[in-house]
Formats: C-alpha cells, sequence, structure tokens
C-alpha cells in the first residue's frame, strides 16, 4: 500500500483533530465523526510498521496478522496521534486486545483512553436485541462526551450520515468502474484505504478523483474482454504483489468480498436522527461477514449476487491466516460455488508473506489457466 | 511429608463410577433419541438444566465428545476426515474432530457419535468461532441454530448483560417449546439447578484437598472427572457422582493415600487439559516427585468471573443464577480478572510453579497469556514456562520439547529455592 499513514495522522493532529483509532471491522464512524472525532479503522497496517517485535513480546505468534500489526502500530506509535481506542466484540482475538494493549502501553508509560461496546450477535428473529443494542450506543455517546469533550446532536449526525452515505456510494461506483475494466483493483484497493485514514471530506475528494479518471488509469483496456474475472474474498486484500500475480496471469478481479473493502461500503442503512435505530438497521442489514454471526445464512446468496452483477468467473478466497472466522466457512462456500460450476482458489496470506509472496505464483497461474480451458 | 504416605494405582470407585456415568448418559442419549426425544446438540456453557426443564429433551455436547475422542486417542483420526473436507489445520481442533466425527456418522467415534439434532444451540462466550463451528453443522445437517450471545467480561459482569442473556435464555425455551411441542416447567429447571449446585459443592470440595502437602489429587484426576459436567449436568447421578468421588478423596487423604506421595514440587496448570496427554504428562512429572495440583481449567467451574471461590445457588430465580455463571470459564473473561483468580489461587495451593500450555487450537484461551505469565513470574515472583500443547490435536505435541521446558521450570524453581 503506498500511502504512508502516520503522515496522514500527523496532518490531521495538525488540523486539530481528534483522531480516534478504532479496531476493525465495522466501527459506528458516523457518530464519531458526528461527535468531531476522526475515525481512523487500523486495519491495512502491513506497510505502517517495520516488524512486529513490540506486539511479538505481546501476542502468540498463532494470531493474525491484522491484530499484530494493529498492536504494533498502537504500542510504537509514541507521538500522541491517537486520541482514544475504541473496539467492539468482531473476534475472539480482537477482544483480548484492549488490555494486552493497555498493558503495552502502561509499560511504555502511556495510556489511552479505551472504550468498548457490545454489538449483539443474536439472530434477529430469534431475540429482539434492540433495546439491548439502542442502550449501548445511547451510552456510547454519553462516554464519549464525557471522554473527549465533545457533544452529540442530531444535526450533526444526520449531516454525518449523509455524508458516509454519499462516501459508500462513491465506493460502489468506484467499484463499479473496477468491474467495467476501467480501474484497476489495485489503484481501487489503494484509495479504499487511504479512506480509513481520512476525514470524510477527504474521502470524498479520494473517490471523486479517482472516479472522475484523475489517479486511476485505465489498466488493460486493451484485452479486458479476453481476462476472466475474478472475485476476491477475505478480510483484507491480498498484498501487491499477490494482486500483480493476479493481473499478470491473464486474469482481472472483477469485484470484491472483502471486509476492509465491499463488505464496509455495501450497506447504506436508512438516513436517521436516532444512533441507536440508524446502527441496528446498519449491523442487521450488513454485507454478510463471518465475523457478524447472524449473517452466516446469507453469505453464500451474496456471493451468488457478487457473481452475477460482475460476470465473474472464479473466486479466489484470500484466507488470513489464523482468522478461524474466515476459515471455517470456506468449505461450504466452494462447494456451494463448485455445486454451480465455480472454480475457487484458496490462498493463505501470513505475516512472514509480508516479504514473500511468490509461493502464490504458480498457483495463481494454474487457477488461470484452469478459468481458461473451462471458458 | 507425613511418614504414613502409601501410592494405590487401582481404579477408585469414583473411577469405575465415573465411567459408569459417562457411558449410561451416551447410551441414554441414544436410547432417548431413538425413541423420539427432541435432541438438542449444545456449547459447553449452555446451562442444561434449562432441558431438564422438559419432559423428553435430550442433549449432547460436541466439544465434550471430541475431548473424549481426544482422550481415547481417536482425535488425530478425526481431524484428519475434517481436513479432507477441507478444513484448516489450524482451527480448533475440538471442531476439526467434531467435524470429521459427524462427517461419517460417528464411525470411530468411542460412543459412536452423538445423535442427530433437532436443534443447535451455540454460544459465544467462550469463543465465537464455536458458532462458526455450529454453522457448520447446521448447513450439513439442514437444522437450526439458536445462538446466545454472552457479552466478554472485562469487569465483573454487569446487570445489564445478565439482563440481556436471561431474555435470551426465555427465547430459547419458547424456541424449543415450539419446534418440540413440549411445554416448558419451571419447577423442573429449579430441581436440576439445584442438583447441579449441590454437585458443584462437592466438586469444590474435590478439588480443596490440593491444598493438602503432598495433594490429595492431581489436576490430571479433575480433568478426567469433568465429565459428568458435560453428560449429566442437574441430575441426581451428577450430585451422587461428586459426593462419592469427594468421599472417597477424603478418605485417601485421612488414610495417607497420596497421587505424588514424595511431593516436591507443586505445578500449577493454564489451559484445556491435554487429552492425549493425560498419562504421560502425569506420570512423567511424577517421576521427578512433580504434581500439577491445579488448573483455572476445572478450578473455574461454579464460580464468577474473577474468583474461583463457589458461586452458590440461593435457591431463587434458575434463569438468573445460569446467567450469571455465563462468564466463570475462562475464556468469556479478561486478563485482569483473570490475573486476580489466579493470582488468589496459587497463593492458597502454595503453588512453586506454573506452567502456560500455549494451545493454538484455543486462541480465546491463549492470547493473553503471554502478560499472564509475566504478571505471575516478573511480578508475583512465581517461577513459570511456557510449553506448546494442542489440547486435542496430538500432532500439534512434542513430549520432548515439553519435558525439556518442564525440566527446565523444576530447576527454576530449585533456584529460587536455594537463593
Ligand atoms: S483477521 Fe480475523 S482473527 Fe484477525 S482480527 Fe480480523 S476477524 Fe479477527
Ligand atoms: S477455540 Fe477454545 S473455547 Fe473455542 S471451542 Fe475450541 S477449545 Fe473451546
Amino acid at each position: 500500500m503506498k500511502i504512508d499513514i502516520t503522515k496522514k495522522l500527523e496532518q490531521l493532529k495538525k488540523d486539530g483533530r481528534k483522531i480516534l483509532g478504532c479496531f476493525p471491522l465495522y466501527p459506528p464512524l458516523e457518530l464519531f465523526y458526528a461527535m468531531d472525532l476522526v475515525p481512523v479503522v487500523l486495519w491495512g497496517l502491513r506497510g505502517s510498521v517495520p516488524d512486529t517485535a513490540e506486539s511479538d513480546r505481546l501476542l502468540q505468534n498463532y494470531t493474525c496478522s491484522v491484530a499484530r500489526h494493529l498492536t504494533e502500530f498502537v504500542l510504537s506509535e509514541d507521538s500522541g496521534l491517537l486520541d482514544g481506542l475504541f473496539m467492539y466484540n468482531a473476534c475472539d482475538t480482537l477482544r483480548n486486545l484492549p488490555e494486552i494493549i493497555e498493558k503495552g502501553l502502561e509499560k511504555n508509560g502511556r495510556s489511552l483512553p479505551l472504550i468498548k461496546v457490545h454489538i449483539p450477535m443474536v439472530l434477529p428473529a430469534q431475540t429482539d436485541a434492540s433495546a439491548y443494542f439502542k442502550n449501548e450506543i445511547h451510552h456510547l455517546v454519553k462516554e464519549l462526551e464525557e471522554r473527549f469533550d465533545v457533544s452529540f446532536s442530531k444535526d450533526k449526525f444526520v449531516e454525518a450520515v449523509k455524508k458516509f452515505k454519499h462516501v459508500r456510494n462513491l465506493m460502489v461506483r468506484a467499484e463499479n468502474r473496477v468491474t467495467q475494466g476501467r480501474l484497476s483493483f489495485l489503484n481501487f484497493a489503494d484509495a479504499i484505504h487511504e479512506c480509513w485514514f481520512s476525514t470524510v471530506e477527504e474521502q470524498i475528494r479520494i473517490l471523486e478523483s479517482l472516479i472522475e479518471g484523475l489517479s486511476g488509469e485505465v489498466e488493460f483496456s486493451t484485452d479486458n474482454n479476453t481476462r476472466h474475472g475474478v472475485i476476491l474474498s477475505g478480510i483484507l486484500p491480498p498484498p501487491t504483489s499477490v494482486i500483480n500475480a493476479i493481473e499478470s496471469s491473464g486474469l482481472r478481479v472483477v469485484g470484491n468480498d472483502i471486509a476492509s473493502l465491499g463488505r464496509s461500503y455495501a450497506c447504506m442503512p436508512e438516513i436517521s436522527e436516532d444512533p441507536g435505530a440508524y446502527f441496528l438497521d446498519f449491523y442487521y442489514q450488513h454485507f454478510p461477514c463471518p465475523t457478524l454471526l447472524y449473517t452466516g445464512d446469507r453469505r453464500t446468496t451474496s456471493l451468488f449476487g457478487l457473481m452475477e452483477k460482475t460476470g465473474a468467473s472464479g473466486v479466489i478466497f484470500v484466507g488470513e491466516k489464523f482468522c478461524e472466522y474466515e476459515y471455517f466457512e470456506f468449505p461450504h462456500l466452494v462447494q456451494q460455488l463448485k455445486d454451480k460450476g465455480i472454480q475457487t482458489l484458496e490462498i493463505e496470506i501470513a505475516i512472514e508473506d509480508d516479504a514473500q509472496t511468490s509461493a502464490h505464483d504458480s498457483r495463481i497461474s494454474a487457477f488461470a489457466e484452469l478459468l481458461k480451458s473451462n471458458a | 511429608m507425613p511418614e504414613k504416605v502409601k501410592t494405590e494405582k487401582v481404579k477408585t470407585s469414583a473411577g469405575r463410577h465415573l465411567s459408569k456415568v459417562v457411558g449410561d448418559a451416551y447410551m441414554d442419549l441414544h436410547a432417548k433419541a431413538a425413541q423420539g426425544a427432541f435432541v438438542v446438540w449444545i456449547a459447553i456453557n449452555v446451562p442444561a438444566e434449562l432441558f431438564l426443564g422438559f419432559e423428553n429433551v435430550v442433549y449432547g455436547v460436541p466439544e465434550s465428545h471430541a475431548a473424549l475422542n481426544a482422550a481415547k486417542g481417536v482425535g488425530v483420526l478425526q481431524c484428519e476426515k475434517a481436513e479432507r473436507l477441507g478444513y484448516s489445520m489450524d482451527l480448533c481442533s475440538y471442531a476439526r474432530i467434531d467435524i470429521g466425527s459427524v462427517s461419517d456418522g460417528g464411525k470411530d467415534s468411542p460412543t459412536f457419535g452423538l445423535p442427530k439434532p433437532h436443534l443447535l444451540v451455540s454460544d459465544n462466550n467462550n469463543c465465537s468461532l464455536l458458532v462458526k463451528w455450529f454453522d457448520v453443522h447446521h448447513r450439513r445437517i439442514g437444522v437450526p441454530h439458536f445462538v446466545i450471545d454472552v457479552p466478554f467480561c472485562y469487569e465483573p459482569q454487569k446487570e445489564k448483560d445478565r439482563k440481556y442473556i436471561i431474555q435470551q435464555f426465555k427465547d430459547l425455551i419458547r424456541t424449543i417449546e415450539e419446534m418440540s411441542g413440549q411445554k416448558f416447567d419451571m419447577d423442573k429447571a429449579l430441581a436440576a439447578v439445584s442438583n447441579t449446585s449441590e454437585g458443584i459443592r462437592h466438586w469444590k470440595r474435590f478439588l480443596s484437598f490440593a491444598e493438602h502437602q503432598p495433594s490429595g489429587i492431581t489436576a490430571f484426576d479433575s480433568f478426567v472427572q469433568m465429565a459428568p459436567f458435560l453428560v449429566a449436568r442437574g441430575t441426581s447421578q451428577f450430585v451422587d457422582h461428586y459426593k462419592l468421588l469427594t468421599d472417597e478423596t477424603e478418605q485417601r487423604v485421612t488414610e495417607g493415600i497420596f497421587p505424588v506421595p514424595d511431593e516436591k514440587y507443586r505445578l500449577f496448570w493454564d489451559n484445556i487439559a491435554p487429552w492425549h496427554q493425560l498419562r504421560n504428562m502425569s506420570g512423567g512429572l511424577a517421576k521427578f516427585g512433580a504434581n500439577i495440583v491445579g488448573a483455572t481449567y476445572t478450578l473455574c467451574i461454579g464460580t464468577v468471573e474473577g474468583s474461583f471461590d463457589l458461586f452458590d445457588y440461593d435457591g431463587g430465580d434458575a434463569l438468573e443464577y445460569c446467567a450469571r455463571t455465563q462468564n466463570c470459564y475462562i475464556c468469556p473473561h479478561g486478563m485482569k480478572l483473570r490475573g486476580k483468580s489466579m493470582q488468589t489461587v496459587v497463593e492458597k495451593l502454595n503453588i512453586d510453579g506454573i506452567v502456560f500450555a500455549s494451545n493454538r487450537s484455543c486462541k480465546p484461551y491463549s492470547v493473553t497469556q503471554l502478560d499472564q505469565q509475566k504478571l505471575m513470574t516478573d511480578q508475583f515472583g512465581v517461577p513459570s514456562v511456557m510449553i506448546d500443547v494442542d489440547h486435542a490435536d496430538a500432532r500439534k505435541y512434542s513430549e520432548e520439547s515439553t519435558f525439556t521446558r518442564l525440566e527446565a521450570l523444576l530447576e527454576q524453581i530449585e533456584a529460587k529455592r536455594a537463593a
């Protein structure tokens, strides 16, 4: 990834903004924004920390790279760029991180306010968790007000909601350009990545300029039609070298079921001035993700929908090593796709893959050949 | 060390009774299922007492069944079946064993698997991935899956969370009523909770024999003796079994019969039991005069987060009690609470050293262990060691390197004593 996250955060600080570092995956961004905080989602930090020396002292080596990079980033960033941290119960690893990070900071003589919220994971058809959830959001608002000396206003919330809706629409439009072959997946993924560390106004600018072709050149206009389209599915987009290997093998990424990309922007809740009602809608209507436990049954349908929309001929599952949520679903999804004659490939990205990803090249080439021969 | 010290290798009455309780429970489960009972598969922490509130609802616990497979030496065989279906070796080994066993109808299982369920009930308090695991069955078997969502505790459980859990228990009861056509009887559930609670009181007394020096028990005994919690909770057999176990242990202590009579090192275990190594590990340690006398895994039963003391049932609202104890196991609560209970018990049991079993299969148990180890060793001065052991997949265990580390721990203890 090309962006310098630290520089971006430094600029935000210079502009006098308060930055809230949010643990992945789907924090209530609009609320933070409406309360004069700039939420940044702490994923895709692979290129932003030199190594994981500090986090390796705190986390077992069978923890996923997302958690290890996040921990490293927060602990090694000692220039006070972050004003606080936010997390919700996204996964078993993340729920244990707050105290680990707290201890790590303490050791370095630092501390950061850490705000935690429980997002109900019950199936809506079985238990009505709306009252519980609204209460959580209500307490979150109060805690933010107390900790950061900010205040909530309905008008500002609606304004933030509208802006984020606009951003999500722009992201979908940019994704459509990828599907049409008018924008490379790499540039698209980089732009979205930059958005996670930008103000909402800056996100709008990044995306508009991307869509208008100012920064996203047409990558393979000449042979688009001869390339087989694939969908990438996983937590994060694979490293650049893997994307390059996919594209140079004669394939083209035409869509994604990636947590930090499509799964994050696909959901467009109804505009509401009540954050409880808005986020209830946001989480329950969310694009399926293995970490949102109640969305499991919608997963296959959403993947098939994506295949249809993009005309892809195969799916590449990008497994984040040690992310059990993703791995539990792969065999079922692979089987479902296979039953429909859709080819799949599974690749695994481990923390060691920072340096070498060429191991995947031959499998990607073989997969491309398979798609060609099946055409 | 007392003079009148004897050891005894024969199977105790409680050992024989345990085999009977477990054998009967599985046979009963299969028989009732064959006669048309409503079958539920539940996660370990789902309060089984609720099912006893129904006339004809039976339950099986896939985690417990997986542990049994591992203890009987077929864990790897079952894991490999799941791996052939595409399930990664990095996934929890309980899940792989269970998925493997279900894939061929329980062919190699010591209990012939579990009878086909009508409903799956998982919860995410120990781990959320268990919900993903039960989802695998939900899709393959095609039965509904009820998810109980238990908020993680960084601090003692909050009332708002308890109410939320109770609401879900009520929804679960309603779901079973609708699906099975049976009526729930709260009095029966209350009686079941009372039985469990009485059994737990005996259990706690049984564990307290670890305070004796030499210890009256090993943690390995207690691991094995956990089985009735998974197959017979809420029943009178449950109470009888733990009474027998405790009385017999007391008798043995009185008579000076100890599992490691020449006990030189009193150790403590942190993580799930290494099911495939119980005999080897206890025997290997005993040769050095070392005994693992206690474990977080067994001590947390019947408590609430942050303490290993008994949290007794007061005879009141059964759902309230079940909800209050939902975070008692180690995984559903945070590092500070874990540290608090461990520190207290280490002092109480006069522990010389701690074995942190880093378990790749169970990240929720293991992920905080590096900090936990620092806390216990650097802050409280208790020597410790980190070993690698998967609780149910023997392929991810090396006896040689484990014992090298365990011996290093004993040396650390000696060095501390000499200092
Ligand atoms: S990649 Fe998976 S395991 Fe890692 S933080 Fe994300 S959801 Fe959790
Ligand atoms: S990961 Fe741990 S808590 Fe979860 S099912 Fe496996 S052994 Fe149990």
